[in-house]
């Protein structure tokens, strides 16, 4: 509902103009940030929230009320349409930023990066706003960029009462600075960290395509990088050529918690696995899908006999299929029922016996 | 071989009757057609009168994991006897699913 205010005739003929042309806000506001969305969405920019609005009716009597007379007309007032771009990381608000340049045309003189602008003795958290404007619309509009952490602290900061540290007792000034810079280097350490695991991935990714894997330890990245190699492919297709079968990619990534389960390190350590282990991996599959007329299976099925021919060879029997098959479909009575069918299989397989 | 199929709420369970073989892939193949609208949600295939599962049949089974994988929702094959857990295992299919005792 509508609040009763006292507007002179100049104020009113700025909110007249605003009813007037309100379509047309909401429309620039949903213009404006669909092609934010869709510019970060195409740079493979991640960001918490886009928010946007359209300043409503009482909020514009309201300002309009205070200080009306600073705006000659409707066109002076920047935040009719207002866009917030929250993102994760603090690198991310600059590239933000330059997508927004590109996109729209920046209003330099009043767009303000308030990051920059503190004083030694103020507290705060804040963030880069920028007016901006586009070419077939006589009204500019505000985009803020910030960070999770600088979004908390704007809405922890309003929440007090306290605008800029202008009124702030001294008493609390110390805690609220303290806080803040805390922030600050709350989202100092995550970017450092995100450029730490993204220079790890690169070193990871460079010594899995030179074969140096011995040097690299298991991990969710590597055995990432690892699986791009294909390294069951051969297996797969050897044992898919016994009843012309149709093999079907499903996600590798379970066998990580597999691998690691049974001790192995290094993707060096697996690729002897594959090397040394093949052979046992396809006499299992041939024991079990060779007689069958089962023509279709999963890519996982390279892995899952390599373990398996892997475990059962250095002794880890029963306890040790069914450990494997726990890790990957969960604890459950069945999967021992399972161990100890392969355990009895493996007792008419040539590889248990060969010296390896 | 039958398809039951009965859903209330987000939750359709298809109850499988029989001997899933080549030809009667063939002949409930209309019914998974059914069973991809509401792959959105949770669909149970109850398996505790399946008897026996042939490749046509796994190939019913992933088609309708990939349309819910597609559509955010998920398949649950519950009960399955021995012999159709050994053939998902020897396929290198059994962590594809969640199976359910």
């Amino acid at each position: 509902m509508s609040t009763q205010r006292h507007l002179d005739p100049h104020c009113q003929a700025i909110l007249q103009e605003y009813k007037d042309n309100l379509p047309q806000f909401r429309k620039i506001e949903t213009r404006v940030r669909n092609d934010i969305k869709r510019t970060l969405d195409d740079a493979g920019l991640l960001v918490a929230a886009i928010e946007s609005r359209v300043k409503g009716y009482d909020s514009l009597a309201g300002k309009l009320e205070l200080k009306g007379n600073k705006y000659n007309s409707l066109a002076d007032l920047t935040d009719i349409i207002g866009l917030r771009v929250i993102t994760f990381y603090i690198d991310d608000v600059d590239k933000v930023a330059s997508a927004v340049e590109r996109l729209f045309t920046i209003d330099w003189e009043n767009s303000v990066d308030k990051r920059k602008i503190h004083e030694i003795d103020s507290f705060g958290y804040l963030s880069l706003h920028y007016i901006c404007s586009v070419p077939d619309f006589p009204y500019r509009f505000e985009i803020q960029m910030r960070t999770l952490l600088q979004h908390a602290w704007a809405n922890m900061d309003h929440d007090t009462g306290y605008k800029s540290g202008v009124e702030i007792p001294k008493r609390y000034m110390r805690n609220m600075s303290r806080l803040a810079g805390m922030l600050e280097l709350v989202d100092d350490e995550f970017s450092k960290i995100r450029i730490e695991l993204t220079d790890y991935r690169r070193r990871v990714q460079a010594l899995v395509r030179s074969g140096n894997l011995d040097e690299v330890p298991i991990d969710g990245d590597t055995f990432r990088s690892y699986l791009e190699l294909n390294p069951f492919s051969q297996l797969n297709k050897r044992i898919a050529s016994m009843n012309q079968a149709e093999i079907q990619d499903v996600p590798l990534m379970p066998y990580l918690a597999v691998f690691k389960g049974i001790g192995l390190k290094t993707l060096g350590d697996i690729a002897r696995i594959i090397k040394e282990y093949s052979e046992g991996a396809y006499q299992i599959a041939c024991y079990q899908i060779g007689l069958t007329d089962l023509d279709i299976i999963s890519s996982s099925i390279g892995p899952q006999d390599l373990c398996i021919a892997y475990i059962l060879k250095n002794g880890g029997g029963k306890a040790g299929i069914k450990n494997m098959f726990d890790l990957l479909n969960g604890d459950n009575e069945s999967n021992e029922m399972i161990a100890e069918m392969l355990l009895e299989q493996s007792k008419d397989l040539p590889f248990m016996y060969s010296r390896n | 071989m039958e398809v039951k199929i009965n859903t209330q709420d987000n939750v359709t369970t298809a109850q499988l009757t029989g001997r899933l073989d080549t030809p009667a892939s063939q002949e409930v193949s209309g019914d998974f057609d059914n069973l991809m609208q509401y792959a959105a949600g949770t669909v149970i295939l109850d398996c505790t009168e399946l008897e026996y599962i042939s490749s046509s049949g796994l190939r019913l089974f992933l088609s309708l994991r990939k349309a819910a994988a597609s559509k955010g929702g998920k398949v649950i094959v519950k009960a399955i006897n021995k012999d159709i857990r050994s053939v998902f295992m020897m396929t290198g299919f059994l962590n594809l699913f969640e199976i359910q005792d």
